[in-house]
């Protein structure tokens, strides 16, 4: 996404982050800056396809091919009328009606055959006129739902938060008062001071345990992909019913997302249960009944230690001193020293000497019996 | 290097007689393989002997150096001693009368100047050949054919440790360790002709180069008449394998036939007397 640019002014997401490019339902690109300037009266045309547009068609590039983004607003278009899915015979008929929007699709978007396509589109719209009407309605209802269902998340949300405050306040307040009880006693009671500090420092430490074990005991939030964390020592999935029976159905079940809930497709044959997962508003995405993240440490496994052993090469031949003392035993001195531009490109004296010297010992006491 | 190289594993022989087998089945291999094919018009004495395939190969064997001797750019002589071992090789498993020793000769050079990383590029390459522009075509469509064949018969063992480093070891280590020997150079000429001469015998398959190296520059330091043993003893610590030095000296003695080796054995032989072993 970062690389392409305004065909226009050729600005790039390097040079103005910030840049946002929009499609029409030609197909064709232009920065929101272009589309500002350009459509300054409202209408104009493409610059690239000069067809007429407005500049409220503009939509916000969400593909990186913008043949892509025009694909899916056709679609959209189109589903909209053709929002016939459960009057069907059979699956072939089904399947032919697949077949024919997708046709249809395929015609808009690469501008084949317009006039048919949309002779042919108005005919079904014409035919089906009450379907059409029905179909609108429930999909406000469906949005409705969602809405209803987002604003209960965020409400768990809220309150989740506020409770997790009030936890961390009495927490606090927990450890003032023990450290305003010792006082206290030091002050008025009788005892020694050091047992008075040995009962407050059993106090604080059960206070500090009984915190831990707190924290550890992460509630098991059931997040919306299926996944359920757990302490490791609560092996059950004490996991609410609707889930269960949300996993138990799981397998037959492919990403009904909530934006996929608008676009599916459900035939009759799908059981109910399909509805309820995504009025539920979850992924029911589930391989056995979710997996498991443990919160305990992983367990320490035991091995034999390794021991470093140098490696030995056999040379057959007399020990060679080693490509640094060269210099000290004064082999160098009789090698071609190294001129600037060998030394430039890394090569020094010491090597060519210890490689002439490796090769004459060699081998040497090799004896062909 | 060369203790763990192939040259050592597959390629270095325990005896002589070794090689002489190794030759002799091919040539068997080959008159097989042609008596087995039926053709008909195929003589029996046009079949060449084992020594006869050795005097061929000689021949072949001077010519391949000639050209290395002659070729522009200078080559140098690691390249030409890796093209001779590839041309051995080769017919240590294969039989003179089914590849023709010339484009053999020709393809082992040119894949050695390859391999030691001495660029010329092809057509360089049979510009040296001097012959006419089509001959030399032809000549390089013949050896591009026989690359791969090579490559193959060689094993895909294509590195070779020749003697010329070991022996620049040497020297360096005589000037450093054993100043007993005032100019170490004086021995280079006469080590350089051994060598030459060492690589036009079996030696190459027979023994280690630091080996052959050492005993150049030995040859070369009785020639002079200069003595080396204290070298040997202190400085390499040779105590137990004089055994093998006189072994391979003998061995060398026998393609030379120089006098000076006899010197150098017996040089060796007095030390190992000496030493009670």
């Amino acid at each position: 996404m970062d690389d392409q640019g305004c065909p226009r002014c050729k600005t790039t997401k390097y040079r103005n982050p910030s840049l946002k490019l929009m499609v029409n339902v030609c197909g064709h690109t232009l920065c929101e800056s272009c589309v500002e300037m350009l459509f300054i009266r409202g209408s104009g045309n493409c610059q690239e396809c000069d067809t007429p547009l407005r500049k409220n068609n503009f939509r916000v590039q969400l593909f990186k091919d913008p043949t892509v983004d025009k694909e899916v607003e056709i679609r959209k278009k189109v589903l909209k009328i053709y929002k016939n899915d459960c009057n069907f015979p059979g699956l072939r008929e089904y399947n032919d009606y697949l077949e024919l929007i997708e046709e249809i699709v395929y015609n808009l978007t690469h501008n084949m055959d317009l006039e048919n396509t949309k002779q042919m589109m108005e005919q079904y719209q014409r035919e089906n006129k009450e379907i059409i009407q029905k179909n609108k309605i429930k999909l406000t209802r469906e949005q409705e739902e969602l809405e209803e269902l987002l604003a209960m998340e965020r409400q768990e949300i809220e309150q989740r938060r506020l409770l997790q405050i009030k936890e961390e306040k009495r927490q606090v307040l927990a450890k003032k008062k023990n450290k305003q009880a010792l006082l206290d006693e030091l002050e008025s009671s009788q005892l020694p001071a050091t047992l008075l500090l040995a009962q407050h420092k059993d106090r604080s430490a059960q206070l500090e345990a009984e915190l831990e074990k707190q924290r550890q005991i992460v509630k098991p939030t059931t997040f919306s992909t299926g996944i359920m964390m757990s302490s490791g020592s609560n092996p059950s999935y004490a996991a609410p019913d609707r889930d269960q029976a949300l996993t138990g159905r799981g397998r037959g079940l492919v990403g009904c997302g909530v934006l996929g809930s608008l676009h599916t497709r459900d035939p009759c044959s799908w059981p109910g249960a399909c509805r309820l997962a995504c009025t539920q508003f979850r992924t029911a995405w589930s391989s056995d009944a979710g997996q498991k993240i443990s919160l305990q440490p992983v367990p320490k496994i035991e091995e034999v230690l390794y021991l470093y052993k140098p490696i030995h090469v056999e040379t057959y031949g007399p020990p060679l001193p080693d490509l640094e003392n060269l210099g000290r035993f004064g082999y160098l001195n009789h090698v071609r020293a190294a001129s600037p531009q060998d030394l430039a490109g890394g090569y020094t004296s010491n090597l060519a000497c210890h490689r002439a010297l490796q090769d004459a010992f060699s081998g040497l006491f090799l004896q062909s019996v | 290097m060369y203790h763990n190289s192939s040259q050592k594993k597959f390629w270095t022989f325990p005896r002589e007689d070794d090689l002489e087998t190794l030759r002799f089945q091919a040539n068997q291999k080959f008159r097989a393989k042609v008596l087995g094919s039926g053709k008909a018009a195929v003589n029996e004495s046009l079949f060449l002997e084992p020594h006869e395939e050795k005097v061929i190969f000689k021949h072949y064997e001077k010519r391949l150096l000639d050209f290395c001797a002659i070729f522009k750019p200078v080559m140098p002589k690691s390249v030409v001693g890796t093209a001779c071992m590839y041309f051995r090789r080769f017919y240590l498993n294969n039989s003179v009368m089914e590849y023709h020793p010339r484009t053999i000769m020709l393809t082992c050079t040119f894949l050695a100047c390859k391999v030691d990383e001495f660029n010329v590029s092809s057509t360089q390459f049979v510009g040296n050949l001097g012959e006419s522009p089509a001959g030399q075509d032809k000549a390089l469509e013949q050896i591009l054919e026989y690359e791969l064949l090579l490559v193959q018969q060689l094993n895909f063992h294509l590195v070779i440790h020749n003697p010329y480093r070991p022996f620049e070891g040497f020297l360096i280590d005589l000037k450093t360790r054993y100043p007993a020997l005032e100019n170490p150079e004086v021995l280079r000429k006469a080590a350089d002709e051994f060598l030459n001469r060492a690589a036009m015998t079996d030696a190459g398959l027979l023994f280690p180069p630091s080996q052959i190296a050492l005993t150049a520059i030995l040859n070369g330091a009785s020639r002079a008449g200069l003595t080396m043993e204290s070298y040997l003893t202190e400085c390499m610590g040779l105590k137990d394998d004089r055994e093998t030095l006189s072994k391979m000296i003998d061995s060398m003695r026998c393609k030379y036939s120089g006098v000076c080796f006899y010197l150098v054995c017996r040089v060796l032989c007095c030390g190992n007397s000496t030493r009670g072993l």
